[in-house]
């Protein structure tokens, strides 16, 4: 780990030099006050201390829908054609928060490890991450699941000070891009060094909405067959926004398809597990058929199973359903109602 | 996996075709490369997901037994776009994709030196009828065979032939039942399987029991098992769910953090009854 130092005035010059590394993903503002994650063609498009952009950064690992193989109808397997990017361009995402960088370590966890994906391992391995300091909102609960600060996972994280930024280099990669452009850092000072501590400490201060976790898979356990999800069932319309907009929802249906001219696909396309017919198998039965149980299942396998198996949740505290459900469930307070406190 | 990428599938010739009853085929496969042919080597339990380009992919049991090498077989019921797919236009010679072994398959080693009893429901008798080819090929390992199958008629009884020669025959002891005979004939009792559990003695000390069924047979023959003395964590069942990747990735068959694909599809009772919904209720 190296710490330096980029004067604020630098920094559209260094995302200029990034820009020749690979495509450049950053929040771009592409209707008012809504934010998309896209390749940036002018440096001040980005804007990587925007707190969400509606789709996260999955979609650059796990694209919303591609042939995983190629052929002609009725071929035994035809055969992956490859994702069509440049196999020597990086991509790189600019703005990724700490949020994201847990979120990207959860995705590692489920798709490089027992059956690597080999769609995911060759997209993730040319990814670059720049993280991007940033400052919680009303929706932002990462602090509540030790995810507010990330030490690893990134290649390199930029913290905004007052005129400067503090650059923190995590991977050789990392460190590449930043020698390249040695001319733009300079080492950290004592100062620069009490202003991160500072900010440190007053954006955890900062901080406006808490998850308590406290017991929080056994609680869930007790309250398996609680009237509370049926509540909660009458108010979900299971529109499934809050997998898509998730960042470590990563769920998808596999189906074939037949183009006009005959060539067949395999297709993968992103699902969710609030959708009606996710469980369904031939023969007609529905292992979730009640909309209850489709969104205790979310609920459960977020703050309940995956913490009996990894040990953490896969909530990352993004704020992203909470901000994105038409219906206004608020995943803070569905847990304040599971354990009673609403 | 036999192809070195996980969701490519490896090519698989269709030896024969047999009808065992009017929805229900039984596919005999050859993998088309030699040496892969010879090297697939499964648990009973397991499954494969077999696809054709186009028309999609699904996950199939195997009926067949890894001690019986070069082949597999598949049975296939009518159900879906795949099925009817596979019942209208592939016959022998054609080829089909093959992804697999999959999952786990049933802690046969545990077995060894005791008591099998299998219970199916159905078409719960697919992997079963693996797991009982594979005790009979390797007799001398274990203690008493016994298959318990119910179906709805004697017209649905899969493998009959074959069931009712060993139950002459053979080196296990087979009892079916059906829930109406529809004026069949037919040699076995008229019931449920639970009520032909009450027919035969076991020793629960000694007995591991396998189960494979529909949904709603689970509920009470679990019950029953329980009460004829067997250890919950010596009953084993092969659960179905919606499998789509048959990896652990695309989320379909997950109870909890549990994968139905990789981390089953054969789990104890006792796993089952921790993992909430595993078993229908």
């Amino acid at each position: 780990m190296q710490t330096l130092r980029l004067d604020a005035a630098r920094l559209p010059d260094f995302i200029a030099r990034l820009m020749a590394w690979g495509a450049v993903w950053a929040p771009v503002e592409t209707a008012a006050g809504t934010f998309t994650l896209q390749i940036i063609e002018d440096v001040f498009e980005a804007r990587p201390d925007v707190l969400r952009t509606v789709v996260p950064f999955k979609k650059l690992l796990l694209p919303p829908s591609f042939a995983m193989l190629k052929g002609g109808f009725g071929d035994v397997a035809g055969v992956d054609p490859g994702s069509g990017d440049d196999d020597h361009e990086l991509c790189i995402f600019y703005g990724a928060h700490a949020c994201d960088v847990h979120a990207l370590k959860i995705l590692d966890l489920l798709y490089l490890s027992n059956h690597v994906d080999p769609y995911y391992a060759a997209k993730r391995d040319k990814l670059v991450v720049v993280a991007f300091g940033c400052w919680p909102d009303e929706k932002c609960f990462c602090d509540s699941l030790g995810t507010s600060t990330a030490d690893d996972g990134f290649d390199i994280a930029l913290t905004p000070l007052d005129g400067r930024l503090l650059a923190t280099v995590a991977t050789s990669r990392g460190d590449d891009i930043v020698r390249a452009s040695a001319d733009l850092f300079a080492a950290a000072t004592p100062d620069d060094i009490l202003a991160y501590l500072t900010r440190l400490s007053e954006r955890r201060a900062a901080f406006q909405l808490q998850l308590d976790v406290t017991d929080l898979p056994y609680v869930l356990e007790l309250k398996k067959h609680d009237p509370v999800w049926d509540e909660l069932a009458r108010k979900c319309v299971c529109c499934g926004s809050c997998s898509i907009v998730c960042p470590t929802c990563s769920c998808f249906n596999v189906a074939d398809w037949i183009e006009e001219d005959g060539t067949a696909s395999r297709m993968r396309t992103w699902d969710s597990c609030l959708y009606r017919d996710y469980a369904l198998v031939a023969g007609g039965h529905n292992f979730r058929a009640d909309r209850g149980d489709r969104v205790r299942n979310r609920y459960y396998h977020k703050q309940e199973a995956f913490v009996r198996e990894f040990g953490m949740p896969s909530c990352v505290g993004c704020g992203r359903c909470i901000e994105n459900c038409p219906t206004g469930i608020h995943v803070v307070e569905v847990f304040q109602h599971v354990r009673g406190e609403l | 996996m036999a192809t070195g990428h996980p969701y490519l599938p490896a090519s698989a010739r269709v030896l024969r075709v047999n009808e065992l009853i009017p929805d229900t085929k039984l596919f005999e496969l050859r993998f088309q490369d030699p040496a892969l042919a010879e090297a697939f080597i499964f648990r009973p339990g397991q499954f494969v997901e077999l696809s054709v380009l186009g028309v999609g992919e699904a996950p199939f049991s195997l009926p067949s037994s890894p001690t019986r090498r070069g082949t597999f077989e598949l049975c296939i019921r009518r159900a879906g776009v795949l099925t009817s797919f596979l019942f209208d236009h592939i016959s022998q010679g054609d080829a089909v994709g093959i992804r697999g072994p999959l999952g786990n398959g049933f802690p046969i080693d545990l077995f060894e030196g005791r008591d099998v009893l299998l219970v199916a429901g159905g078409l719960g008798m697919v992997p079963l009828r693996g797991l009982l080819q594979y005790l009979l090929d390797r007799r001398d390992h274990f203690r008493r065979i016994e298959l318990v199958y119910g179906t709805r008629s004697p017209d649905r009884i899969l493998f009959r032939d074959e069931l009712e020669h060993l139950a002459e025959h053979g080196d296990a002891a087979i009892h079916l039942a059906v829930e109406d005979t529809c004026g069949l004939p037919f040699k076995g009792r008229r019931g449920v399987v639970t009520e032909l559990l009450d027919d035969i003695t076991i020793d629960p000390g000694s007995t591991f029991a396998v189960a494979c069924g529909p949904p709603v047979f689970y509920k009470f023959l679990l019950t029953k098992l329980v009460d004829l003395g067997l250890g919950k964590d010596r009953i084993y069942l092969s659960l179905e769910r919606r499998m789509e990747c048959g990896i652990g990735k695309c989320g379909h068959c997950a109870v909890g953090y549990t994968f139905t694909c990789l981390h089953g599809p054969v789990f104890s009772y006792w796993d089952a009854i921790n993992l909430p919904e595993l078993i229908y209720e």
